[in-house]
């Protein structure tokens, strides 16, 4: 996609490149937030054929020409627009993901582990929370039941933590066949992209076997793995030979910008 | 109007707000006040009413929730998602000193128990919650929930193949509120659009109240009647609201007003000074939502609000047909 960018910020790059990991074919699920934007760049540049859906009940959303802005929101009706079906949420979270249908669910949470596993719900103990959050919404079903998943979130040494406050959110739970001792079928490959860089995990079979621990495969340009286990809550593995992630290209930086116009997803200054 | 061909037509359940959220929400309902269907003026008309002890229901519950919470009206909340603690402010701080209690599920888990309550089966089973914190048995007692142990959710294994799942008991809110589109007189409510868990909200509360941008002909829904979402037999009343969704949207009427929650909205959460102005202003200081949009034409100008009306754009066709024969060229085979 043409010449690098060098005026971005981190998120920024962390939305470009969840677009360039995004599935390119089947059915992604988008959470809340960034996955949305991250989402529609993907569908308007890498992903062409992906089938976007939301858990409010718009399936397989196409944008129309001509799109302003990235839906803000999963309630945005223009994803009423240029969507194959709109419906209801016993059919986008039962019928569409229960039902087996969702090969890629792509999450944000508050706080990711070592295993993949996600926190929308609380910080501190649960029965005397140091602080309540918004909640998970359907990021738990999409967690339990999507086929893999995409997680997108800033780094942060308080976000990534060993162990999340309370586990909303299943990923590998706490090691190998803990998926399938819980009732859960196999997932993966996962992937985490966040503010530093690219993350998949240690499992050839979705949870059966290896570690099931999260493993940094690639840098964000001029970031050094070291600073990334600093903001890594546990002692972080790092594949043999970690690949430095491409700069935005001006392209599309330009797209990315494009699409969220009213700086609902990237608040300029952060991070 | 022309009574329906050989019987009685069926009554009006047209009336106003105040109306509506006096004869149908008791103090200590459960309400589903859900995100989708979002019914504002609804929400401020329970709050102007001053019901008391009310439970807040919705696999999410937006910000018209807050409304009911910072409003002193509901006092608990059932839901995966409440948008107003998801920054710091006073419904967290409702839930963290007690004065909001919670029992968590998640958007799934909602949407099913109400499908549950509308099929009239006691419980439903998913393979949501499986392997999640949610389920720890440390956890099914809490401070902050008002359920009784073994009421909130079971884990079970299939009688057939001995599958795990988690069993969700049904729900049947006392009372919904919701706005839609469109109704005739009788509740044959018409909506379209995504519509998250609202649809079974619709079939799974024991009173429906609904409001609506537009009051039809019945001839309106009966000429397209694979848009009504519940018909008026299951609807216990129907208001005329314009703008009952403000300042979220309404598909294919008018779009979210972010200028208007940003101007008046975005602090309420934060200080009791904060809530207080705002319910003084655009709860309390306004009899009804027809006063509610002159105001905001007052101070916003009088195309403040067709602004945020939506372009509908060309539609490659008028209208969905449907129709049968009447003359079915066809006799029974002999013997069949």
């Amino acid at each position: 996609m043409g010449e690098f960018a060098d005026d971005y910020t981190l998120a920024e790059l962390m939305c470009v490149v969840a677009a360039r990991e995004f599935p390119r074919e089947g059915v992604a699920m988008l959470g809340m937030g960034l996955p949305v934007l991250a989402g529609t760049m993907a569908k308007l540049s890498y992903a062409p054929e992906v089938a976007l859906c939301t858990e409010v009940g718009a399936f397989d959303w196409r944008p129309k020409p001509g799109l302003t802005r990235a839906p803000i929101g999963i309630h945005d009706f223009n994803l009423n627009d240029g969507s194959v079906m709109v419906t209801d949420m016993v059919d986008a979270l039962g019928t569409l993901l229960m039902g087996g249908n969702v090969d890629c669910g792509v999450l944000g949470a508050a706080q990711i582990d070592r295993y993949g596993n996600l926190n929308t719900l609380v910080m501190g103990d649960y029965r005397a929370p140091e602080r309540r959050l918004g909640g998970t919404g359907g990021n738990t079903e999409i967690a339990c039941l999507a086929k893999r998943v995409l997680t997108i979130m800033p780094q942060e040494r308080r976000r990534f933590v060993e162990r999340v406050d309370f586990n909303t959110s299943p990923g590998y739970i706490d090691g190998p066949g803990a998926r399938m001792r819980a009732g859960l079928a196999a997932q993966g490959p996962n992937v985490v992209v966040s503010t530093f860089g690219v993350f998949r995990f240690d499992t050839p079979d979705g949870g059966e076997t290896g570690s099931c621990e999260m493993v940094l495969e690639g840098v964000f340009p001029n970031m050094d793995p070291e600073i990334v286990k600093i903001e890594t809550g546990w002692e972080l593995a790092v594949a043999d030979s970690v690949r430095e992630v491409e700069p935005p290209t001006a392209e599309e930086l330009a797209l990315l910008r494009r699409l969220d116009p009213h700086h609902f997803y990237l608040v300029p200054g952060r991070y | 109007m022309r009574r329906a061909a050989g019987g009685r037509m069926p009554e009006s359940k047209l009336m106003t707000e105040g109306e509506a959220i006096e004869r149908f929400v008791a103090d200590g309902d459960s309400v589903y006040v859900g995100y989708t269907a979002a019914a504002y003026g609804l929400c401020q008309a329970i709050v102007r009413a001053g019901k008391r002890n009310l439970e807040a229901i919705g696999g999410s519950v937006g910000p018209q929730g807050t409304f009911l919470f910072l409003g002193g009206c509901a006092n608990r909340v059932r839901s995966g998602y409440v948008a107003s603690a998801l920054r710091p402010g006073l419904v967290q701080d409702m839930m963290n000193d007690g004065s909001l209690k919670y029992e968590d599920y998640s958007n799934q888990g909602i949407a099913l128990m109400l499908m549950a309550g509308a099929l009239g089966v006691p419980f439903i089973p998913t393979r949501s919650f499986l392997g999640s914190d949610y389920l720890r048995e440390e956890y099914q007692e809490h401070p902050g929930g008002f359920l009784d142990p073994g009421q909130k959710w079971a884990q079970m294994e299939s009688p057939f193949d001995g599958q795990k799942f988690v069993a969700l008991p049904a729900l049947r809110p006392d009372v919904a509120v919701l706005h839609a589109q469109r109704a005739d007189e009788q509740g044959n409510v018409q909506t379209w659009g995504h519509i998250g868990d609202a649809r079974w909200a619709y079939w799974a509360a024991k009173k429906v109240i609904v409001s609506v941008e537009e009051i039809v002909p019945h001839e309106v829904i009966a000429n397209d009647p694979g848009r009504t979402v519940v018909p008026g037999f299951r609807v216990a009343a129907v208001v005329h609201m314009p703008f009952g969704a403000h300042p979220s949207g309404c598909t294919g009427y008018y779009d979210f007003d972010y200028a208007f929650q940003a101007a008046t909205m975005s602090r309420i959460n934060r200080t009791r000074e904060d809530w207080d102005a705002y319910a003084a202003e655009w709860i309390h200081g306004v009899a009804d939502r027809a006063a509610y949009v002159r105001r905001i034409q007052e101070l916003f100008g009088k195309d403040a609000l067709e602004q945020l009306r939506v372009d509908r754009g060309p539609s490659p066709e008028p209208s969905v047909r449907y129709g049968h024969t009447a003359e079915l060229r066809f006799r029974m085979p002999e013997g069949a």
